[in-house]
């Protein structure tokens, strides 16, 4: 069985400003790293190895970004993937959801044309739109389930566990697949030092548009039809009145004056 | 060359009036209490000024001050100190904390080392922020008309490798307690990486020191102030060779500086420092997990004494941890992202290791045999090298302490005075095995609930008793006392990194003896002749005045 | 491509200290700007560049063909309540906004409604602000489906032409519209905070990126319809005018059981009380401050004295101790009640994004520097554990004397 997951190199999100001066990007002390939610689906994939040994089941983790983001590859090796492949090419670049879905279809086609499940994280960290493995889904021709948290594989069908808005539901599709992940009981892993010394035997490759054969009229910036136009600093926030040292007693007593003094609390 | 004859300069007095004062133990109590406590946790500080000097001139003037009415000074920065050191009982509080800058970075041609020059309120991070993204300005070049500044920007990425796990903590409060931490077993102490100091002393003078230009000769220093020559004689006792941190470093050919660093501020403000800085490697971080604690101790063994593996440092981390981080795993969120550790094992040891790609296949197959050999595998052993993961690894070994206090301010709850009994002492090598049985069957046979984790590499582990009731309180400090004399009789310390402050005086006679002890006194009181600064560190303020 | 004209470059490094990604620098060798690989063609650098030495290709379409497309479309999301089908709140928000954009194009404003039998929300979908509602029922779209849902929009959208298509960014929402753009070839802008149309008739769509830490406002400039998905609560839900009249217009659905591919095994309710709470008009939310998942039963008894339901922060979720639907914040809901309250919410600007549209906001946190601070209209540093029971009993009191 061959399981495909697709990851991201972002940004530690939560490190990422603008400087409202200047209205740059403050890049000091970002790192770059393995999106959680691909991690999430890549422990998914994991435990379907371990759990199903049977089925030898054989995993490529797939990403495209500029060519340091092999290093979230080699994460994935760490972690349990078999081999790796970075698309990356020039022509990528400015590509939005739909250009970076079309060259990652055609990565895929390229690499794994007879995939039986792709994994994926729900959303990237950064751009947090979710919608570049749906996107790809469409591509490839092949049903998606988004938000999953868990995933059972049942003869040529998989049966996922998804996160809906009042609770969960459980779909089951026919393989091939796309399934997108939420957390659920996943997590992010520690590599063994084991893992981490046959990760650097196992094969990663880079390959550009020409390798696939990509018509370069459908990536990159000719064929987003999505265009930032402008980057800007949210506005900056300023709170109210904050109330210090109170005691516990003195305290509530200052909340409970407060809704009532605005109507929150009707006497 | 060196010689052991040093003129301390006199400085102009700062109008007092001017300084930035607060005054009054009622107003300082109420709106200052944080000036009173420091992470010891000991209660009863108290004062009646608060200063918030900004130069020498200010720094003398208030000493001069406060010499007239008669008012101990503690000397005041961080307050990441666990032996109290900063905390006041009675007198003034110089808070240091506006002396914050950094003077300049230069390169020392003799030793081919780059140096920062600091005040000494600047923070480990805000050293780290500025040597690592190199926040150099044009004019920080030390001396002013060099261009070392210049020349630093164009350096790979450095860092100051001293890491007391607080980084919190104050330049000036590190080399007052020769603060070492998980990293001293490669790069030793504080002492190790400062260059050079300038020091208020209390008789209103300044010594400024640079390491090689002041050394002791048979044990003597010769101290020219305006009044008179100071004869100073190095204590007689002999260091442990084990880690230390407790009481005067002392040897007969000894460096000036030295006598300083590890002093607890006992003869002067430091206002300034060089201290080294060096080129940063990649490391990765790696726990190894041992089902029987023998094998975690030879495994230690092992790993130490390869000299090709070099670990930055070594730590332990005993079942009774583990446990605690287990619990800990199912409330915290920054855990529930980690495995588990299996129930099985009783023994983590933490190290991490400067890699580079090319090695990491040498290096894990003799990781392979040492793990063998102890009954693990590389199979057993989580390993991580991205920034994030490392700083995962890091929460994980800096997680315990923070539990043990937790559970500890939940019992304060019921029983005031409880408290807990944290170990810090040190052996030789080849007393680890013995002194790890010992404390382990003794702290059983008493039937206390504990914990044990820390430096191991050095010999030195944290032994946490936590008293559940005040009887256990009681046979826990019995039990202190007999961890502490088996580990100086180990050739060890009973204060390893901490220091002795205002609480463990009673352990350090144990170690140098009230001869020791008197021996100290002496130097203080031609330092300090009216007892002024820092008094009750290291040894009661009685019998110096 | 970032095209340098290197004749025009004068090396003045303006762009390396505009450009938001590090993607350009002016090399010291040759003193010329050099484009990295990481650009993603913003745009900063062309603007900031007084010398016109930079330019980006980017393609033309004329205006003739961008005319042929007109209307704005919303998806009419539906939900069951107690067995009742009734519309989503996200719907009647875009409807407010969609009439808003509709009215400055001088378009009409429709709706897709996909169902078993879902006619009688029309009129509903009218009195909210739609012309037009196009009626698509059938017998498979009784469940939403990506692939039934997907191809019925897209088979509308393609007869209709519609020069905008705006979705509920619900998980269902986020699940269809990329399917469609997919499909279709289209631009797709998630999670939108701000919508409007520019001097040019474009579609400004403003959202935030890197958990909420910058904004971007993005264009469709070349394809048609400029398609967008919005949070529930970011825009307000427009007062139904019952005047108001429109068309329904039934569409022809083909579907076969066979090209809807997923089968719903269960369906399963995490937790009754709380999963409203993007309608809650009050909200007890709670962080990793309450320390232990028995310490909910006080938050709960809190809410019950309110009148409020409870929700709470990603990583309560993370740990198991809250359902997911109770999630507020980037990966969960955007709330908008009239009163949120966070006790032991620290503020990550994730969890902000999903709030900050609350009418009021009362944090209670025992670090003063938390981020929370910053967005709250009165805030108390305290320990939670102990304000909340001081503050039920005083509550209790207080509504026993009035």
């Amino acid at each position: 069985m061959k399981i495909v997951i697709l990851v991201k190199q972002v940004p530690e999100a939560d490190k990422v400003a603008v400087d409202p001066e200047t209205g740059t990007l403050i890049r000091e002390g970002v790192d770059s790293i393995l999106n959680p939610y691909c991690e999430y689906a890549l422990d998914q994939a994991a435990k379907l190895k371990l759990e199903f040994p049977e089925l030898n089941i054989e995993i490529t983790a797939i990403t495209m970004g500029p060519p340091q983001a092999k290093a979230v590859l080699y994460r994935c090796l760490e972690l349990g993937a078999d081999k790796g492949y970075l698309l990356s090419d020039r022509k990528f670049a400015g590509s939005d959801v739909w250009a970076t879905s079309t060259a990652l279809k055609e990565g895929v086609m390229h690499i794994e044309p007879d995939f039986d499940l792709i994994l994926a994280g729900k959303q990237a960290i950064d751009g947090d739109t979710a919608q570049v493995p749906a996107e790809t889904a469409e591509q490839l021709g092949v049903p998606q389930i988004t938000y999953g948290v868990d995933v059972k594989l049942n003869g040529k069908r998989v049966e996922v566990k998804r996160e809906t808005e009042i609770g969960y539901q459980v779909l089951s599709v026919r393989m091939p697949a796309l399934v997108t992940m939420s957390k659920g009981s996943n997590i992010r892993r520690i590599p063994s030092m084991k893992q981490v010394l046959d990760s650097r035997s196992k094969p990663v490759e880079t390959l550009t548009a020409a390798d696939m054969n990509i018509d370069e009229d459908k990536i990159g910036l000719k064929a987003s039809p999505t265009q930032v136009d402008k980057i800007f600093a949210p506005p900056a926030k300023t709170g109210g009145e904050i109330i210090e040292g109170s005691d516990p007693k003195v305290a509530a007593k200052k909340l409970l004056d407060y809704l009532v003094e605005n109507k929150f609390i009707k006497g | 060359m060196p010689t052991n004859i040093i003129v301390a300069e006199k400085l102009e007095f700062a109008p007092f009036d001017e300084i930035k004062s607060i005054k009054g133990e009622m107003i300082i109590s109420e709106s200052y209490p944080s000036y009173l406590v420091d992470e010891s946790k000991i209660s009863g500080g108290h004062a009646e000024w608060l200063f918030f000097p900004t130069t020498e001139k200010e720094i003398v003037s208030i000493i001069n001050k406060m010499k007239e009415e008669n008012q101990m000074v503690t000397i005041s920065a961080a307050r990441t100190g666990i032996v109290g050191s900063a905390v006041p009982f009675g007198g003034a509080v110089m808070s240091l904390e506006r002396m914050n800058e950094v003077i300049g970075i230069g390169f020392d041609e003799d030793s081919q080392r780059w140096f920062l020059r600091c005040q000494p309120s600047m923070t480990l991070n805000e050293i780290n922020e500025y040597v690592k993204f190199k926040k150099c300005g044009q004019n920080q070049s030390i001396p002013p008309e060099s261009d070392w500044a210049e020349k630093f920007m164009e350096e790979c990425t450095m860092y100051y490798p001293m890491d007391p796990t607080e980084m919190t903590a104050s330049l000036g409060g590190t080399i007052c307690a020769n603060a070492s931490g998980a990293r001293s077993f490669k790069y030793g102490p504080t002492r190790d990486w400062v260059r050079h100091i300038r020091v208020v002393l209390g008789t209103c003078e300044v010594l400024d020191i640079t390491r090689g230009e002041c050394k002791a000769e048979d044990g003597i220093f010769v101290v020219k102030t305006a009044g008179k020559e100071l004869i100073i004689k190095t204590p007689y006792y002999h260091m442990p060779k084990a880690k230390n941190a407790a009481g005067l470093f002392t040897d007969p050919d000894m460096d000036l500086i030295d006598l300083f660093i590890g002093s607890e501020g006992i003869f002067g403000i430091i206002t300034e420092a060089d201290v080294w800085i060096k080129e940063y490697n990649a490391q990765m971080s790696c726990v190894g997990f041992f089902k029987d604690e023998e094998d975690a101790i030879d495994f230690v063994k092992l790993l130490r004494d390869d000299k090709n593996l070099s670990p930055e440092f070594i730590e332990y981390f005993d079942n009774h941890a583990l446990n605690l981080l287990r619990d800990k795993q199912k409330i915290d969120p920054k855990f529930v992202n980690m495995p588990n550790i299996d129930k099985d094992v009783k023994t983590a040891i933490s190290f991490d290791l400067a890699y580079s790609e090319e090695d990491i296949e040498k290096v894990f197959t003799q990781m392979s045999v040492i793990l063998q050999e102890c009954n693990s595998s590389l199979e057993d052993t989580w390993c991580v090298y991205e920034d994030r993961e490392l700083e995962r690894i890091k929460h994980f070994r800096h997680a315990v302490p923070e539990i043990v206090n937790n559970i500890i301010a939940e019992r304060k709850k019921q029983y005031p005075s409880i408290h807990k009994l944290g170990t810090d002492m040190s052996v030789e090598d080849q007393h680890l095995k013995e002194i790890m049985k010992f404390y382990h069957d003794s702290l059983k046979e008493e039937g206390l609930e504990y914990v044990i984790w820390g430096h191991i590499g050095d010999n030195h582990v944290h032994v946490n008793i936590l008293p559940r009731n005040l009887e256990e309180l009681k046979k826990g400090k019995e039990l202190y006392m007999k961890f502490a004399n088996k580990a100086v009789s180990f050739g060890g310390s009973v204060s390893a990194e901490h220091g002795i402050g205002k609480i463990k005086h009673e352990y350090l006679e144990i170690m140098f003896g009230a001869e020791g002890i008197e021996q100290m006194k002496a130097i203080k009181c031609k330092f300090d002749p009216h007892c002024l600064i820092n008094c009750g560190n290291i040894f009661p303020r009685s019998g110096c005045v | 491509m970032l095209e340098v004209d290197i004749e025009a470059c004068t090396g003045c490094k303006v762009c390396e200290k505009v450009c938001p990604f590090g993607a350009i620098v002016v090399v010291p060798e040759t003193k010329k700007a050099k484009v990295l690989d990481n650009c993603t063609l913003c745009g900063t650098c062309v603007n900031a560049c007084s010398f016109d030495a930079l330019s980006i290709e980017r393609k033309a379409i004329s205006e003739e063909d961008l005319a042929k497309f007109n209307k704005v479309f919303v998806w009419g999301e539906w939900e069951k309540k107690d067995g009742k089908i009734v519309i989503k709140n996200v719907a009647l928000e875009l409807l407010g906004k969609g009439r808003e954009l509709a009215d400055k194009l001088g378009e009409s404003l429709a709706v897709l409604l996909l169902g078993k039998e879902v006619e009688h929300l029309a009129q509903n979908l009218i009195h909210h602000g739609a012309d037009i509602v196009y009626l698509c029922e059938h017998e498979l779209l009784e469940e939403y489906s990506t692939d039934g849902y997907a191809t019925v929009i897209s088979t509308v959208i393609a007869a209709e032409k519609p020069s905008v298509v705006l979705y509920g960014a619900t998980p269902n929402g986020r699940d269809l519209a990329p399917r469609i753009a997919g499909r279709l070839a289209l631009g797709l802008t998630a999670d939108c905070t701000g919508l409007d149309i520019n001097e040019n008739r474009q579609l400004l769509q403003t959202r935030p990126a890197f958990g909420g830490n910058i904004m971007a406002s993005i264009l469709s400039p070349y394809t048609r319809p400029q398609m967008s998905s919005v949070r529930p609560n970011v825009f307000p839900k427009p007062k139904p005018d019952e005047n108001r009249t429109g068309e329904i217009e039934r569409v022809d659905v083909n579907l076969k059981p066979l090209s809807i591919r997923t089968k719903i095994i269960e369906e399963i309710i995490s937790h009754e009380e709380g999963i409203n709470i993007e309608e809650a008009q009050i909200l007890i939310s709670v962080g990793r401050g309450i320390g232990s998942k028995e310490n909910f039963k006080i938050v709960e008894d809190l809410a019950k004295e309110v009148g409020g339901t409870v929700s709470g922060s990603r990583a309560l979720v993370d740990l198991g101790w809250l359902p997911h639907p109770q999630q507020v914040g980037q990966s969960g809901k955007t709330v908008a009640p009239t009163l949120y309250i966070a006790f032991g919410i620290s503020g990550a600007i994730q969890h902000l994004v999903g709030m900050t549209s609350s009418d009021t906001i009362i944090a209670v946190n025992n670090d003063v520097e938390a981020p929370i601070f910053k967005v709250a209209d009165f805030g108390i540093v305290g320990n939670m554990h102990e304000i909340i029971p001081e503050f039920i009993q005083l509550l209790k009191e207080y509504k026993q004397k009035n």
